[in-house]
């Protein structure tokens, strides 16, 4: 093993110095300085820790504000579980903004990890969803709301297909994307049944006002053109035992979250106490996003 | 504003987000940490109530309220509905359950449960209304009162967020 | 020794860089014209890479596009190498044999070609090194791609190894060696089908998108590849025998369309079994083909072209069905070009952007590239086309010697050996035009003793064959009981008696004709007259004017001169 990474540390010595040398003629503008990253998973605890620093000071200069960029590991015994109760949403996409506020996704090209659908009462066939709503107000009468998020997968399709294993399952059950691993072929993107991965077509672009410098190296901290991104239960946030940032923002408490594996959690006295289903279900992703009806509305 | 004694759930939410609220402690939970924000009256400039009510005798006969013109019952059990079966007529900083105990308005969740008994189990374990702060640690709730005007309950309707640019919209041109 | 080696390399670029850069107007013009295009694709590129992808039409609703659509297509257009191969090798047919290189530079360009074009579909291609075992992380065996991107580097690896082998033994004149050459030949075969299965795979196993969730994919993937792949070589060689001084034979480029007539049907059936199942079940995966077939609730930009696209595959698979159409060299072309548009607009466009619409979440956003995806795009064949001219360059004048060590033996082709067309032809020739009347040409028939006579047009071009037997056949077809009895006899095959009548010889002739060159050597002008029943054939130079007739008594004088 020792050998392997070291073998392993030379090829990558040598094409790093391949590669400066084809590079000293390319401005460093166009590959940037994140060519040769190792990838997070195979960080010593040590490169970690550089790598965050060098990122804390990267972005604060950047964004002209004290940056925090942590690694915050997985707790033991926690599988995150998520709960949206279908009889109270109203649509209003309070959680699609707060969503924004929080994970530093591109203004510019506008990428939203939350997408709310409004479907007509007794219907559920997403072909028939409405993305695009504007009413004066919501509710609006007939109608309902579904909004969808990246629903962790227990057996997620988007990681199986990735070619250079740039996204995973932590052991809470988030599935994240090393946004300096990514290649960007965008095979996890076709592979998702519920459109939660999203694309960098361009470089993002965040005002310096509207930036959100608490961050996690795997979660919302700022990326760059031409990987994927997507919802990771706010990783920054939940990861310290806070609730995501949808949660806390959606006026009507259709939202619920905690750890399935304890049994006094809400999400387990959603599962227990209510009918939930899941989206999709047909497809075996074994989501631990869990839609249900808390009453009639 | 002013005189609004229910609350406006954005305002309440903004309010509550703020910090401008101060968190009370209240019995109510499932024995976890928990921590409840008051809502509606307690936060009123009005409150308390007793400084105009406690030498006012009370007038039983249901009638419009000239002082509250904006306290209506509607789509709360009217017509049968009338203030002093929730409002305790001895003490208006207080109010009355049907057995005759009275509650403090911070505790108007007991007097909910007494009709909506399965909502305020879900309440109580954190499923209905909103709960803020830690999923593993020190939560706060928002009383019922914070986002259902005991007067007329149904939430009401909000304007919605701007919504997603459709992508032919995004397409250089 | 190094620097004996160093000589010999540079000798032989030397000598390549002169046969593949140095040729006539129209080669110049024809790599300035690609050159164009090429550098409008790599100017479209670099803007692409300094603004991102966002200047395709592709966004999060359709998140793969044109160019993984011709990725999809060259694939194919590489696998389908493998249909030259197989009859070349397994079964010796001579005539592929001597073609198979191209096949294999073919598959060689066309997989560069898909390679750029996963390159440009990349949101981060200088990240290309993570995928790399050893320097990367490769999810082998869980990422189907991965195993494209292994499949697809192998194949590459295959087909150069054995173009270039085959390439150095013919630089110094030697035979290659069976023993080496022959397992890679063997293994290119189940791993052409392999490729293309695999990248079929990519999307098949997609449960999200149920438009490419069907078992069928892979098996139309390889029959639409059977169509596509030897459609273009047919076109390819026809421009090579035109340009160039190498030979192809009628017969190698008849057979390639006979396999055309059978993976079309092939692809055909599929398609239509797949239409079947969906349209009758009529459950929501239906979606998709109905959004490309018909249009899904008002959107249907892709329809006119998949409906473009099945006509031209009914139309070419009716012409390569048809004998008299698949051997007519025009009709052969019109379908190779039917079948290559039609099959790029099936795989590419048609395959790929129905498998996001309507999106995952029921969305309908309807994608057409951007001028930067078809400048880039165009870039990319162009460049493929580049190249390819310059590996055929490189293999004709391998092939034919001009590319050659200096102490190699003198290039001897195997049919040099022995006695050609030309060598035991008799040159008086005897033609008619087509208004001639049949009594005026049974008169020269039989003043002159012969047994049958070309029919030329204005220019000198043979347009038929007039013989004895479609004159007999004339007085006989009314009565079908004599057709019965002395047809086989007297006819040549695949005639039909309803050409027969007439009373000019254009009327009653028998057309297209079969020809021989003046180089085509003995043992075929035995094979062709023994096999197609027939008493002379035509001898004609390369404007197709009649020079010469071989009869049977022709060849078998020269027979007995050879055994004597």
């Amino acid at each position: 093993m020792e050998n392997k990474v070291s073998r392993r540390d030379f090829l990558r010595l040598s094409a790093v110095g391949l590669g400066a040398s084809v590079l000293s003629g390319c401005s460093n503008g166009l590959l940037g300085d994140d060519l040769f990253r190792t990838k997070f998973q195979e960080m010593s605890p040590n490169q970690v820790k550089e790598v965050l620093k060098r990122l804390e000071e990267k972005y604060s200069g950047k964004y002209g504000t004290q940056f925090s960029v942590t690694a915050t590991p997985a707790k033991e015994n926690v599988l995150f579980g998520y709960g949206l109760d279908l009889s109270r949403c109203i649509g209003c996409r309070r959680c699609v903004h707060a969503c924004v506020k929080e994970n530093n996704p591109s203004r510019e090209t506008q990428i939203q990890w939350i997408r709310d659908l409004r479907m007509k009462k007794g219907v559920l066939d997403l072909e028939k969803a409405e993305h695009y709503y504007s009413p004066e107000q919501v509710p609006e009468e007939g109608h309902y709301y579904i909004p969808v998020q990246c629903q962790q997968c227990e057996n997620p399709p988007c990681v199986k297909v990735c070619p250079v294993k740039a996204t995973w399952k932590e052991p809470d059950g988030i599935v994240v994307v090393d946004y300096d691993w990514c290649i960007g072929c965008r095979t996890c993107m076709a592979a998702c049944p519920y459109r939660a991965r999203k694309f960098n077509w361009k470089e993002p672009v965040i005002p310096k006002d509207e930036i959100n410098p608490q961050t996690h190296y795997l979660g919302n901290r700022p990326r760059m053109r031409g990987v994927v991104e997507k919802c990771t239960f706010c990783i920054q946030r939940t990861r310290e035992g806070r609730y995501p940032a949808c949660v806390e923002a959606c006026p009507v408490g259709a939202r619920k979250f905690g750890n399935l594996l304890d049994p006094k959690s809400e999400i387990r006295y959603v599962i227990e106490n209510f009918r939930v289903f899941r989206l999709k279900e047909e497809l075996n992703t074994e989501p631990k996003f869990y839609y249900f009806f808390s009453m009639g509305a | 504003m002013r005189r609004q004694f229910n609350t406006n759930p954005i305002f309440m939410v903004t309010l509550f987000l703020v910090g401008l609220v101060p968190v009370l402690d209240v019995r109510a939970g499932s024995g976890q940490d928990l921590s409840l924000s008051p809502a509606g009256v307690l936060s009123s400039p009005l409150f308390p109530c007793s400084t105009c009510h406690a030498g006012m005798e009370p007038n039983l006969q249901k009638r419009a309220l000239s002082f509250h013109p904006e306290i209506k019952i509607q789509g709360h059990g009217e017509p049968r509905r009338w203030c002093l079966d929730c409002h305790d007529a001895g003490n208006r900083d207080s109010l009355r359950l049907l057995n005759a105990d009275t509650v403090n308005f911070n505790e108007s969740y007991l007097l909910c449960a007494q009709c909506h008994g399965n909502i305020f189990r879900a309440w109580k374990a954190g499923i209905h209304g909103k709960r803020t702060g830690m999923w593993d640690g020190p939560k706060r709730y928002v009383l019922c009162t914070s986002c259902h005007n005991p007067h007329s309950p149904r939430f009401k309707p909000l304007k919605p967020e701007a919504a997603p640019l459709r992508p032919e919209e995004t397409l250089r041109r | 020794m190094a620097v004996t080696a160093f000589q010999e390399i540079i000798l032989f670029l030397r000598g390549l860089s002169r046969v593949v850069f140095v040729g006539s107007k129209a080669f110049y013009g024809w790599m300035s014209f690609l050159t164009i295009f090429v550098l409008l694709g790599v100017w479209a590129y670099l803007f692409q890479w300094r603004e991102g992808l966002y200047v395709t039409n592709m966004r999060d609703q359709v998140s793969w596009g044109f160019y993984i659509s011709n990725f999809t297509f060259l694939v194919g257009v590489a696998a389908a190498a493998v249909l030259l191969i197989i009859p070349a090798y397994l079964y010796s047919f001579k005539a592929i044999k001597k073609i198979v290189v191209f096949g294999e530079f073919l598959a060689v360009s066309a997989i560069l070609a898909a390679l750029l074009f996963i390159g440009a579909d990349f949101g981060r291609p200088e990240r290309f090194w993570h995928a790399i075992p050893g320097l990367g992380t490769l999810n082998f065996p869980s990422s189907v791609l991965a195993w494209d991107m292994i499949v697809l580097n192998g194949y590459l690896c295959l087909n150069l190894f054995i173009s270039l082998y085959v390439g150095y033994y013919h630089y110094y004149g030697k035979e290659p060696k069976k023993a080496i050459l022959l397992p890679f030949i063997l293994l290119s075969i189940p791993w052409a089908a392999g490729l293309h299965t695999v990248t079929a795979f990519v999307y098949n196993g997609l449960a999200a998108r149920p438009f490419w969730n069907a078992s069928i994919l892979a098996p139309r993937f390889l029959a639409s590849a059977f169509c596509s792949g030897p459609a273009l070589m047919i076109i390819i060689f026809q421009v090579l025998r035109k340009l160039t001084d190498f030979r192809i034979e009628n017969k190698a480029i008849a057979k390639l369309a006979e396999m055309i007539a059978y993976a079309m049907a092939i692809n055909l059936f599929l398609l239509g079994a797949e239409i079947f199942k969906e349209y009758y079940s009529d459950t929501h995966h239906l979606s998709p083909l109905r959004y490309l077939y018909q249009g899904l609730h008002g959107h249907n930009r892709l329809v006119p072209w998949i409906w473009t696209a099945t006509a031209f595959n009914i139309i070419a698979f009716l012409l390569f069905l048809t004998p008299r159409t698949r051997n007519n060299l025009l009709t052969l072309n019109i379908g190779c070009a039917l079948v290559f548009i039609g099959v790029w607009i099936e795989k590419g466009m048609g395959l790929i952007i129905p498998g996001f619409i309507p999106d995952t979440l029921g969305e309908i956003y309807e994608y057409m590239p951007s001028r930067f995806e078809v400048m880039i795009s165009a870039g990319i064949w162009s460049f493929g086309a580049m190249l390819y001219t310059m590996f055929v360059r490189a293999a004709i004048a391998l092939d034919t010697g001009r590319l050659r060590h200096p102490d190699a033996p003198p290039v001897v082709h195997e049919e040099e050996k022995g006695p050609r067309a030309r060598d035991i032809m008799s040159t008086r020739v005897i033609a008619v035009r087509p208004e001639t009347s049949i009594e005026e040409v049974s008169k020269l028939l039989v003043s002159h003793r012969i047994s049958g006579l070309p029919v030329v047009d204005g220019d000198g071009k043979i347009i038929g064959v007039l013989s004895e037997s479609d004159i007999i056949f004339r007085e006989i077809h009314h009565e079908p009981h004599l057709v019965e009895k002395l047809g086989d006899m007297v006819l040549p095959r695949n005639l039909r008696a309803s050409d027969r009548t007439g009373s000019t010889a254009g009327e009653i002739m028998t057309s297209p004709p079969l020809t021989a060159q003046e180089e085509t050597p003995l043992k075929e002008l035995v094979q062709i007259i023994t096999e197609r029943k027939i008493k002379r054939i035509v001898v004609v130079d390369k404007d197709a004017r009649p020079v010469g007739v071989v009869s049977r008594i022709d060849i078998v004088k020269a027979l007995e001169h050879i055994s004597a």
